[in-house]
C-alpha cells in the first residue's frame, strides 16, 4: 500500500503542477488584486496600472486598528484573484475575513514583506526584541515590498510581468526621489541638537534609513497607553536626554501627547501612518512626502534652537 | 430562652462529591496539558552558524541601517546590470554598475546624502573581475572606514559570474566588525570567513510569518502538499 500510496503521490504532484501551470497560463484577463492597507493600494495600483483591478479589502474610512470585520469584506475577498497582505501585523482581521469567507486554502497571498529585513521596535525594554510590523512608513522596505509584490504578481500573471517589473522599477524611483527632495531641505542643517522621542513606534524604519535615532517611545506597545509611572519615567528620561522634537500620530489624536509637550516643553510634529482616508494610487508618495518635509522642518527647528511650537 | 444547638449536616455523598470533583480536576488539567504538548510549538530562534550573525538581533545603529538598505539595493543592482549591458553587442564587455551609477540611481546606503552622513559615511569601492576568461569570479562591493561610532564593514558579494551571464542566488552581504578593512582578493565564502567577515542573515517577513502561523500559513499549499492532501483523503492519513 506504501509503493501505491508514494506512487499515487507523485502522479498526483504532477497533475496537480500541470493544472497549476495551465492556470498560470490561462491567468484571468484582469486580475482582481485585493489589498488590505492603503499603501498596498498605492503600491499595487502603480504596478500594475491599468491591467488590473484593485480591491481594498475594508472600506477607506475603517480605521485597521483593531478592526472589525464586516459582511461586506467577505463579499470583497469573494470577488478577488489574489490578496496583498502586511502579514506580520496591523492586517490580522485579514485572516478571520479569509475563514468566513472560505478562502483560506485557495486565494492566493502575497505577503508583502516577504523580502523586507525587518527591525526590532525602538524602545523596548532590554533585551526585549519585538518584531517592527511598520515596513509601509518608510521608503526602503517600501521599495522591497513593491518588487516583492511585482514579482509575484508577474508569477501569477506571467503575461504582464515584464510590464508590472518595470512600473516596479519606475515607481521605487518616484519613491527614492522623495528621498533627495528631504536631503535638500535639510542641507547644511546642524542635526547635532535634534533629539526625538515617538508616540509610538510606528515610524522606526523611517527615522531608521534616514540616520535619526530615537530616544525614547512613549507607549510601551502600539496603542497601548503607559502607566502613570512609565509616563512619569519616560518624561523624565525625555528631559535628560534633552529631546526636543516629539513625533505624533497625525489622525489618532492623543491628549497623552499634549501632556508630555506641557511637561516637557518638546516641539510636537504630526506623522501620517498611512493607514486612512480615501484609497487613491497617488496617496503613498503624498503622505510620505508630507512626512519627509514634517521630519525636514523638525529638524531645521530643532538646528536654529527654537522653542515649543504651539499644537 | 434554650441553648443554641449548632449541628453540621452533611449529604450522605459528599466525600464521592469532593472526590468526583478532584478527579474530574485532575482529568481537565492533564487532557490540557496534552493539548498543549501536542498544539504547543517552542519558540524557536533561527540557527545560526557561527560565521553567520543576526541582523536583526546582532547589528544595531548605523551598521543596522547599512545592511537594511544593501539588501533592497542588491536586487536594484542587478536591474541596473541588466539596464546598462541591455543594448551591449557581440563580444562586449559587460560590467556592473560603477559608483557613479548608483549615485545616479539615487541607491542607499551608495547614495551620498545627508543619511548616508549620518550613517558613517562609509567608503564604497567596488572590485570587477577581470573582463577575460570564461570565469570571471565575484564582483565585491566594498564598505569601509565608516565614521560612526563602533562601526563595521560591509562587503556585497555577487558571486560566481560568467562572462554574459548572472546568478542572482549567490548575492551575499557580509559583514565585519572591524572599521577598516582590504579588498578581498575573492569573494569566496571560506576565505571571507578566514579573514573576519561574517554572513549578514536578515530576519525576514517570510521568517516572521512562518514563525507567527506555523505550517498552517493561510495562502494555498505548494503542489507537494496539495498531492499529499489528495493522498490523504483517499488512502487516510499516517503512512
Amino acid at each position: 500500500m506504501i509503493s501505491l500510496r508514494h506512487a499515487m503521490r507523485a502522479v498526483l504532484a504532477a497533475l496537480v503542477l500541470t493544472t497549476a501551470s495551465g492556470t498560470e497560463a490561462a491567468a484571468p484577463a484582469r486580475l482582481k488584486v485585493g489589498v488590505t492597507l492603503h499603501p498596498y493600494y498605492s503600491f499595487v495600483t502603480n504596478i500594475v496600472g491599468d491591467r488590473a483591478e484593485v480591491i481594498p479589502l475594508i472600506d477607506a474610512d475603517a480605521n485597521p486598528h483593531g478592526y472589525t470585520p464586516q459582511p461586506a469584506d467577505i463579499v470583497r475577498m469573494r470577488s478577488m484573484d489574489v490578496l496583498v497582505v502586511n502579514g506580520i501585523g496591523h492586517d490580522g482581521w485579514a485572516f478571520e475575513i479569509l475563514d468566513a469567507a472560505g478562502r483560506r486554502k485557495d486565494l492566493p497571498l502575497i505577503y508583502a514583506n516577504d523580502g523586507v529585513s525587518l527591525i526590532p521596535v525602538a524602545g523596548a525594554p532590554a533585551g526585549e526584541k519585538v518584531v517592527n510590523p511598520h515596513t509601509f512608513i518608510a521608503t526602503t522596505a517600501a521599495i522591497q515590498q513593491v518588487y516583492t509584490i511585482a514579482r509575484r504578481l508577474g508569477e501569477i500573471d506571467p503575461s504582464n510581468a515584464a510590464y508590472f517589473r518595470d512600473n516596479a522599477r519606475r515607481y521605487a524611483l518616484e519613491i527614492r526621489k522623495l528621498r533627495a527632495q528631504f536631503d535638500a531641505r535639510v542641507a547644511g542643517a546642524d542635526l547635532s541638537k535634534f533629539r526625538c522621542a515617538t508616540m509610538h513606534s510606528g515610524y522606526d524604519y523611517l527615522l531608521q534609513e534616514l540616520g535619526l535615532q530615537v530616544t525614547a517611545v512613549i507607549e510601551p506597545r502600539h496603542g497601548v497607553e503607559p502607566t502613570a509611572r512609565q509616563l512619569a519615567e519616560t518624561i523624565d528620561r525625555i528631559k535628560a536626554a534633552k529631546v526636543n522634537v516629539l513625533f505624533a500620530e497625525k489622525y489618532f489624536a492623543s491628549k497623552l501627547s499634549d501632556t508630555i509637550r506641557q511637561a516637557t516643553g518638546v516641539r510636537m510634529y504630526s506623522i501620517s501612518h498611512i493607514s486612512s482616508g480615501p484609497y487613491t494610487p497617488g496617496r503613498f508618495v503624498e503622505e510620505m512626502n508630507e512626512n519627509l518635509a514634517t521630519l525636514a522642518q523638525a529638524i531645521t527647528d530643532s538646528a536654529k534652537g527654537a522653542g515649543p511650537a504651539p499644537h | 430562652m434554650t441553648a443554641a444547638v449548632l449541628e453540621q449536616v452533611r449529604p450522605a455523598g459528599s466525600r464521592i462529591e469532593a472526590l468526583a470533583l478532584a478527579v474530574a480536576t485532575v482529568v481537565i488539567a492533564c487532557l490540557l496539558a496534552l493539548w498543549v504538548r501536542s498544539h504547543g510549538r517552542a519558540e524557536e530562534k533561527p540557527r545560526l552558524y557561527e560565521w553567520q550573525v543576526s541582523a536583526f538581533e546582532t547589528l544595531a545603529g548605523a551598521d543596522q541601517t547599512i545592511y537594511n538598505a544593501l539588501y533592497t539595493a542588491k536586487d536594484e543592482i542587478v536591474y541596473l546590470y541588466d539596464d546598462i549591458n541591455m543594448m551591449n553587442g557581440p563580444g562586449q564587455r559587460f560590467r556592473w554598475p560603477a559608483l557613479q551609477d548608483l549615485q545616479d540611481a539615487l541607491l542607499p546606503p551608495f547614495y551620498q546624502d545627508r543619511s548616508w552622513e549620518q550613517t558613517g559615511s562609509l567608503q564604497w569601492r567596488l572590485h570587477e573581475p577581470l573582463s577575460e576568461g570564461e570565469m570571471q569570479g565575484s564582483v565585491m562591493y566594498l564598505g569601509t572606514d565608516g565614521q560612526a561610532p563602533g562601526q563595521g564593514s560591509f562587503l556585497l558579494v555577487i558571486g560566481h559570474v560568467h562572462a554574459g551571464f548572472r546568478n542572482n542566488n549567490a548575492i551575499m552581504i557580509w559583514w565585519n566588525p572591524r572599521n577598516h578593512v582590504e579588498m578581498p582578493q575573492s569573494g569566496f565564502r571560506d576565505g571571507l570567513i578566514l579573514q573576519g567577515w561574517r554572513e549578514v542573515v536578515p530576519h525576514s517577513g517570510a521568517a516572521e510569518v512562518e514563525r507567527i502561523f506555523g505550517e498552517d500559513v493561510p495562502g494555498p499549499a505548494d503542489d507537494a502538499a496539495k498531492a499529499d492532501e489528495i493522498v490523504d483523503d483517499l488512502f487516510g492519513g499516517g503512512q
